[in-house]
């Protein structure tokens, strides 16, 4: 028994000084508990600046794709800072094009778990940083006052347990709300595995919860992330969607979340029908209720419930991706399913080697096929099939839809009903309501057409004007096809060979530094 | 042909329709235009026509209750517009209004409906994106100062955002092109300022002024951006670079 444990002692000392030697390397045995003590120790002696704190949690959050703020329209109030728009907005666009909305950050990026995909994993040699509440607290109110943020988006790295994980994340968001008086937009991400009253609890603070599916498929969950599962995943999203819809209800709003006002008039549209209801009644899984006292008098996740899936990592087709995210928004009733081209940045045996481009076409198109779904009443299964899987390379989902359905083509833009026009490539929702308010009025002409908005690059092949075509051409499959791939030659070319070539640097890729050339 | 001028505020522009339409010289005899007048014609007489209150309440009330409060809003946002041919167009939409009824803003058939549209498009724009865009800085004793430079006359308008986004807070909102400022007090109502010059170098130089929030915005926005999807044309796209004059994470 005495060998055992100074057996134990000797191992603990070892991890101890491997620790502290090697400055901010993670390691986790199965003593976790220990070992994060260790560092809690070596953090608090160590007393990193909170400007390398951001460097380091802001790299580890920056492979989150939603920062979206959108999704509640919220007055500003007096003695408190913020408001909220339902449109979102976006304060700034990083070097990668990307919009800025919220402060990214995770609360910390020490992580017990062993995602293969992921940069925070803990068999990485990376550096780590944890964030205190008061700390997020401050930086949230003082870049929300100077305009250059509409909220918080915070998530985190697993630390000792799930719970423990939440609880601390749902203890800045108390701080936040109820001692620094917050009025903004927060984005909390879930985490998988944390008690249910804790996610209740956040979901009385935030405004979107969301939960990352990270991989469609059960499998490939399995095999890249061994300490996560599908029902622990699914499992609060299902109780999350129906603990929204329960207080939506109470408020006499609509179980189901806003979508856009388009889909009214659109029969076939995923929204129109009542599959959510259906699977809410059957599942019919609530979050416990917290004691609810004043400082919790907020709707419950106003904004609705995202996830985010992984492209690329993993062998599924892009049919599989659709179903999956027709499935969620379906039967989960979530607000945005992002998708998020894989960038390698782990060497590992199970996924796409280092220097791979990350497959930024493929998301670009799944992204076009999620908008067909969204405002255009289009399925899933209508734009792809097990027979074809992935999405067309050189077109993009309408027009590859369009050219597949000539039959139903070209279509007289002095009748056409709202849903027909919608399908046509060139036409979208705006200038489809546009044609329709004008055409009242009198008799439109390809002129016109392309006044309101309608991209006739795209649309001649598929429309008529006072039953005649733009010009004399072939409907036929081939011809146009090939007309319509020409068109989009530059842009997909652009965005398939982004990564391949680049302008070499001098001072970074060769490490020259401009001293040195300075002084010779 | 004649030329209604005018300055470019809202009570004069609506003036000069009045006056205009009132002149009885024939609508297609009738061109209006904000001053200053870029080009002088030779053969056209050109009439300046001062602010009066009472003819713009005249205008604006029988827009509101012969068009529609709707017609109304659209036409007010387009008085904002620094293009040439902005009055212009207003006039000639207010006259397919009255012949055809408040819907007269969704017939796109007529030249200038689209043009008005297009032209009521740029004024929204810099409304919506210059509340995103604007950035303060934090003066000591916590008085917030934003400055920006916009093309249309949109600072009212974008203070409106705010107003409600920070009521509890004093800001201040400076336009540099058209000198104007609207001050806002922690929890009252704001106030729009004609500035002085030597009011304006001031805010100018206080616009300088840099704290430790300044530089942990710049080290954010470093590195929330990911360099294997590096994408400068797109950033361009959707931040152009005319709006980035005042935008801390931009300056060196």
């Amino acid at each position: 028994m005495q060998e055992k444990s100074s057996a134990k002692d000797a191992h603990s000392l070892f991890v101890l000084e491997k620790a502290l030697a090697e400055t901010n390397i993670c390691l986790y045995n199965q003593n976790r508990t220990f070992v994060w003590r260790v560092y809690e120790m070596f953090e608090l002696q160590k007393e990193k600046s909170i400007e390398d704190k951001l460097a380091i949690l802001a790299d580890a959050a920056k492979y989150d794709v939603a920062c979206t703020s959108s999704g509640v329209d919220r007055k500003g109030k007096k003695g408190y800072l913020g408001n909220s728009v339902a449109a979102g907005v976006c304060h700034s666009f990083a070097a990668d094009g990307r919009c800025i909305s919220l402060l990214k950050i995770l609360m910390t990026n020490h992580c017990i778990y062993d995602c293969k995909y992921c940069i925070n994993r803990c068999s990485n040699e990376v550096e780590r940083a944890t964030f205190t509440p008061d700390e997020i607290c401050t930086l949230t109110m003082e870049f929300y006052r100077r305009n250059y943020i509409e909220g918080l988006f915070l998530s985190s790295g697993i630390i000792r347990s799930p719970g423990y994980t939440m609880e601390k994340m749902c203890e800045t968001l108390w701080l936040l709300r109820n001692k620094y008086k917050f009025n903004g937009y927060i984005h909390l991400k879930a985490i998988p595995g944390a008690p249910d009253e804790l996610l209740t609890l956040a979901g009385y603070l935030a405004d979107r919860m969301s939960i990352n599916l990270e991989l469609p498929t059960k499998e490939s969950l399995q095999r890249l992330a061994p300490n996560k599962n599908f029902n622990s995943i699914l499992k609060p999203m299902g109780k999350l969607t129906d603990t929204i819809a329960a207080h939506r209800l109470a408020v006499g709003k609509d179980a189901r979340m806003e979508r856009s006002s388009g889909n009214r008039y659109l029969e076939n549209s995923i929204f129109h029908n009542d599959k959510l209801e259906d699977s809410m009644r059957t599942r019919n899984a609530f979050l416990p209720s917290v004691g609810k006292n004043e400082q919790m008098q907020r709707p419950f996740a106003p904004a609705g419930q995202s996830t985010q899936m992984i492209i690329g990592a993993s062998g599924e087709s892009d049919f599989d991706l659709m179903r999956t995210t027709q499935q969620l928004y379906r039967s989960y009733d979530l607000k945005r399913v992002f998708f998020s081209a894989y960038v390698p940045i782990n060497e590992d045996s199970s996924l796409p080697a280092l220097g791979t481009p990350p497959p930024l076409l493929r998301e670009h198109r799944l992204y076009q096929a999620d908008w067909l779904l969204r405002f255009y009443g289009f399925h899933a299964e209508e734009l792809l099939s097990m027979e074809k899987p992935n999405f067309h390379t050189e077109l993009d989902p309408k027009c590859d839809w369009a050219i597949r359905h000539l039959g139903q083509f070209p279509v007289e833009i002095m009748k056409a009903p709202y849903d027909v026009l919608l399908r046509v490539p060139g036409i979208g929702p705006t200038s489809a309501k546009r044609i329709v308010q004008s055409r009242r009025h009198g008799t439109l002409s390809f002129e016109m057409l392309k006044k309101m908005g309608v991209v006739l690059k795209r649309a001649h092949y598929f429309i008529t004007c006072a039953g005649k075509m733009m010009y004399k051409i072939p409907i036929e499959e081939h011809y146009i096809m090939s007309q319509l791939c020409a068109d989009n030659r530059n842009e997909n070319w652009e965005l398939a060979h982004k990564q391949d070539f680049k302008q070499m640097s001098l001072f970074q890729d060769f490490a020259v530094s401009q001293n040195r050339i300075a002084t010779g | 042909m004649f030329y209604y001028t005018c300055e470019p505020d809202s009570a004069a522009m609506f003036t000069c329709i009045y006056e205009a339409w009132a002149s009885g010289k024939g609508h297609h005899n009738i061109r209006l235009c904000v001053e200053p007048v870029e080009q002088y014609t030779l053969f056209d007489t050109y009439i300046h026509v001062d602010a009066d209150e009472s003819k713009a309440e005249k205008v604006v009330r029988t827009l509101q209750t012969q068009l529609s409060h709707a017609f109304f809003e659209e036409i007010s946002f387009v008085t904002l517009s620094a293009q040439e041919d902005a009055l212009d167009t207003i006039y000639r939409v207010m006259i397919l209004g009255f012949a055809f009824g408040p819907k007269a803003l969704e017939m796109y058939q007529y030249k200038e409906v689209v043009r008005f549209w297009e032209i009521r498009k740029r004024v929204k724009r810099e409304v919506h994106l210059f509340p995103e865009f604007l950035r303060f800085v934090s003066l000591e004793g916590g008085l917030l100062l934003g400055h920006f430079e916009p093309r249309d006359r949109v600072l009212i308008p974008v203070s409106w955002a705010f107003e409600d986004r920070m009521p509890s807070e004093n800001w201040m909102i400076v336009d540099d092109v058209h000198r104007m400022a609207v001050v806002h007090q922690a929890d009252k109502e704001s106030v729009l300022r004609i500035l002085t010059d030597e009011e304006f170098e001031k805010l100018c130089e206080a616009e300088r002024y840099k704290d430790d929030f300044t530089k942990r915005w710049q080290i954010f926005f470093e590195h929330i951006a990911i360099r294997e999807r590096a994408n400068s044309r797109c950033q361009q796209t959707l931040f152009p670079k005319w709006m980035r004059k005042h935008v801390t994470e931009f300056q060196k």
